[in-house]
């Protein structure tokens, strides 16, 4: 419950005025790379160390999170069939071959199909994702924003003494 | 006013990060050990395709060790009964590779050590669908469908059973259908041949021309009509050797055809016999041969053991591939989908997983009592890294008062030319579990037995040996099933019952395609005797029997066959030899005409070069 309220105060503050869109859409994209491969990869922590060190919205990278983790399940067969696809590729073999038997790289799970297919997916979209989701918030700002900051519900989640926690995370 | 500097860096969530991080540290501490004996479990477990238990599992960082208790796996095949126990393992691994992802172990120590014991709780069994599941069920389809031993357990034989057989069901029929084929159209290519090489109309007119020739008179043709006589003459005679050539060929066609149509009717009388087989079958006849006895009391038993030993040597073939090639294997089971894992194996780099060397302490009971000894080493997933086969050598006594001796040693080659992998193992004074003979209501306690078990796996070559041998058997009889037993039965359990002593030995042969099974002990002979004078005159008859059934359904069919088989060869034996008399007979004719032109042109005439 307490997870619930925390992401829809995130979701709502981020969405209104938390930060740039610019630092919200980079939120986004970071918590996109969370929620489309698998969690327990050592490349999610490094992620998840990017949305609370950078000066991006940490709201963003939840709503990223939240929006990315069921499209990541609906997604991983294509993900699997574009890990494999690389992983057996003879080009790409003596690298694999390279990174398999370095320190610490295996544990990324780099050699696992939907691992390196999400990873590989998420990188080729991040920079579509991050315009589009500035074009998409600065549009919502300006058309539905304030009503729904003006809504009782809107207040009463603000008046939550949860938000005090989330607000260690506000982009400045 | 100028616009605020953009931080890129959010300085006051590093002490929040690092909670985080120490939250994970303590979170590590309170449940890796449960983590890894549950994750371990679980492996262990898809890898064997049985249940896999680990009472405790204490990851020690600071050694970099691992103390695992109360192992236990579970019997597949038997989901009341663990394969084996051990009370403490203690893992002693090597740091350097772990942060590589690969497990290498040192050494490894057992004791406590227990097998084939009960289990409380019956074993999951294996998820079918798991690669251990399909391998299993594979196994045990690959048994069924390679090894069928006949029954001795029989009905009465008293009175044969009547006989209904359909043409369908008979070789002998579908045999005949195809050759009847076959020889309706050697007939046809024969005739089209023999049309084809137009001896007809070569006949005829080199007749009418030899006829002409005879009544000219050479003289009145002047040279020229000479010369041209001559050449219209050789040109005939070259026309009918050639043709001569063609029936040759034909003739030696024909006649392999018609050695293809007899060794047709041979196929047919195989057919035929394999019919009377398949007939003296559905009768349920047992069969007094000795092997068939020993097949018949053993086969299923022996089989089992095969079967198992096939079934772990698949596993490791599965899990341990040869060469350095890229492996594939399923990826770790999670609620995402688990996709495909490849491995890549380097050269002069740490394998997966490496144990280079294990020992085993039987320290159950009083020390004094186990002077046994174990040791493995080289077991690896990736063989062909270590150069080496993996190995186990295993021997000693174990017990006091009735000691067992055990002398085992297996060997695990997946690198070179064929993967191999082989077992041989001796136990002496062994208590063996009653063996029940399938279908009959009895079985045979071995009681403290000596055996030998032997497999190897060399591709797809298989060889193996099971022997069993005691001195203090004794018989179990189901009293009930016995007083209402048939007459083969009951002899049978007359022959047994009397004897005290076992000797078993199967061997196994051949291909996984085409395995070979040999089973005798020294109740065959004994068994065979008694019931071929007891049975002997009604299986006889019931043989007779059988052979009728068939009979009836394809003599008439066969003989027709036959007759048409003989036809065709006699007419094309006895046409060909007309053909060549009458090609014969024309030659002679032009050749004698040729002679005369020559003859007359003797005087002055110079004629074309004979």
């Amino acid at each position: 419950m307490l997870t619930l309220l925390k992401l829809l105060q995130s979701l709502f503050k981020t969405l209104h005025s938390e930060g740039t869109p610019g630092q919200v859409a980079a939120g986004i994209v970071l918590g996109a790379g969370i929620g489309l491969t698998p969690l327990l990869s050592a490349h999610n922590l490094v992620l998840f160390a990017a949305i609370v060190l950078l000066n991006v919205s940490f709201g963003g990278g939840m709503l990223g999170m939240a929006l990315f983790t069921p499209l990541g399940f609906v997604l991983d067969p294509v993900f699997d069939r574009i890990g494999l696809a690389l992983l057996n590729a003879p080009g790409l073999r003596a690298l694999w071959t390279d990174w398999y038997n370095i320190p610490l790289l295996p544990y990324t799970n780099f050699n696992n199909s939907v691992t390196l297919g999400s990873l590989v997916f998420w990188l080729v979209s991040t920079v579509p994702l991050y315009f589009l989701a500035t074009w998409a918030l600065a549009r919502y700002r300006a058309t539905y924003g304030q009503r729904v900051m003006n809504s009782k519900f809107m207040k009463g989640l603000q008046a939550s003494k949860l938000y005090n926690v989330y607000s260690w995370f506000r982009p400045e | 006013m100028s616009p605020q500097r953009l931080r890129i860096f959010r300085w006051k969530a590093v002490g929040p990060l690092l909670l985080f991080l120490l939250l994970l540290v303590v979170l590590w501490i309170v449940f890796a050990d449960r983590i890894a004996r549950e994750q371990a479990e679980s492996n262990l477990s898809e890898t064997l395709g049985t249940e896999v238990d680990i009472a405790s599992l204490r990851i020690r960082e600071t050694d970099a060790a691992v103390d695992i208790g109360g192992l236990a796996i579970a019997d597949p095949r038997d989901r009341m009964r663990n394969l084996f126990e051990a009370g403490t393992i203690t893992v002693d691994l090597d740091p350097v590779p772990l942060t590589e992802k690969k497990i290498v172990i040192d050494e490894v120590r057992l004791s406590g050590l227990r097998f084939l014991t009960g289990r409380k709780t019956a074993a999951r069994p294996a998820d079918p669908n798991s690669p251990a599941g399909k391998l299993l069920s594979e196994t045990r389809q690959w048994a069924r469908d390679k090894f069928q031993f006949p029954k001795l357990a029989l009905g009465r034989i008293d009175t044969v059973k009547s006989l209904v057989l359909h043409p369908e069901q008979l070789g002998t029929v579908k045999a005949a259908k195809t050759l009847l084929g076959t020889v309706d159209s050697t007939r046809t290519a024969f005739e089209q041949g023999l049309a084809a090489l137009q001896l007809k109309p070569l006949v005829d007119s080199s007749t009418a021309l030899a006829g002409q020739l005879a009544k000219t008179d050479p003289k009145t043709l002047g040279l020229t009509g000479v010369k041209n006589s001559v050449t219209s003459v050789q040109k005939a005679i070259d026309r009918i050797k050639q043709a001569k050539g063609r029936l040759q060929t034909l003739e030696q066609t024909a006649k392999s055809s018609l050695g293809e149509l007899q060794k047709g009717l041979q196929d047919v009388n195989a057919a035929r016999l394999k019919d009377y087989s398949f007939a003296k079958g559905l009768l349920q006849l047992p069969s007094f041969d000795a092997p068939d006895i020993g097949a018949s009391l053993f086969g299923e038993q022996s089989t089992d053991y095969f079967q198992q030993a096939l079934y772990y040597a698949k596993i490791a073939q599965k899990y341990v591939p040869p060469g350095l090639q890229p492996w594939n294997r399923p990826g770790p089971k999670r609620t995402r989908l688990a996709g495909t894992t490849v491995e890549f194996p380097k050269e002069k780099e740490y394998p997966r997983f490496l144990l280079r060397q294990g020992d085993i302490d039987l320290a159950t009971g009083s020390a004094a009592q186990n002077t046994f000894k174990a040791s493995f080493a080289g077991i690896t997933s990736q063989p062909a890294l270590l150069g080496r086969p993996a190995t186990l050598v295993a021997s000693g006594r174990l017990g006091g008062d009735s000691p067992v001796s055990v002398d085992l040693s297996a060997l695990s080659r997946h690198f070179g030319s064929s993967p191999k992998d082989s077992l041989q193992a001796h136990v002496a004074g062994v208590s063996l579990p009653a063996i029940p003979f399938p279908g009959l209501p009895f079985s045979v306690n071995p009681g403290k037995s000596t055996m030998g078990f032997g497999f190897s796996l060399a591709g797809d070559r298989l060889a193996g040996s099971w022997e069993i041998s005691s001195n203090q058997v004794s018989w179990k009889a189901d009293s009930t099933r016995l007083q209402s037993a048939s007459l083969v039965e009951s002899t049978v359990w007359r022959v047994i019952s009397g004897l005290s002593e076992l000797q078993v030995r199967a061997e196994l042969g051949g291909t996984i395609d085409s395995p070979t099974i040999k089973v005798r002990s020294n109740l065959d002979e004994a068994i065979a005797a008694r019931l071929r004078g007891l049975v002997g005159e009604q299986l006889a008859k019931a043989e007779q029997k059988a052979r009728a059934a068939v009979d009836q359904l394809v003599d008439q069919q066969v003989a027709a066959l036959q007759t048409k088989v003989n036809d065709l060869q006699s007419q094309a034996l006895a046409r060909l030899p007309v053909e060549r008399t009458q090609l014969d007979g024309v030659q002679q004719q032009l050749e004698t005409q040729l002679r005369r032109l020559a003859g007359s042109a003797a005087g002055g005439l110079k004629l074309p070069k004979l």
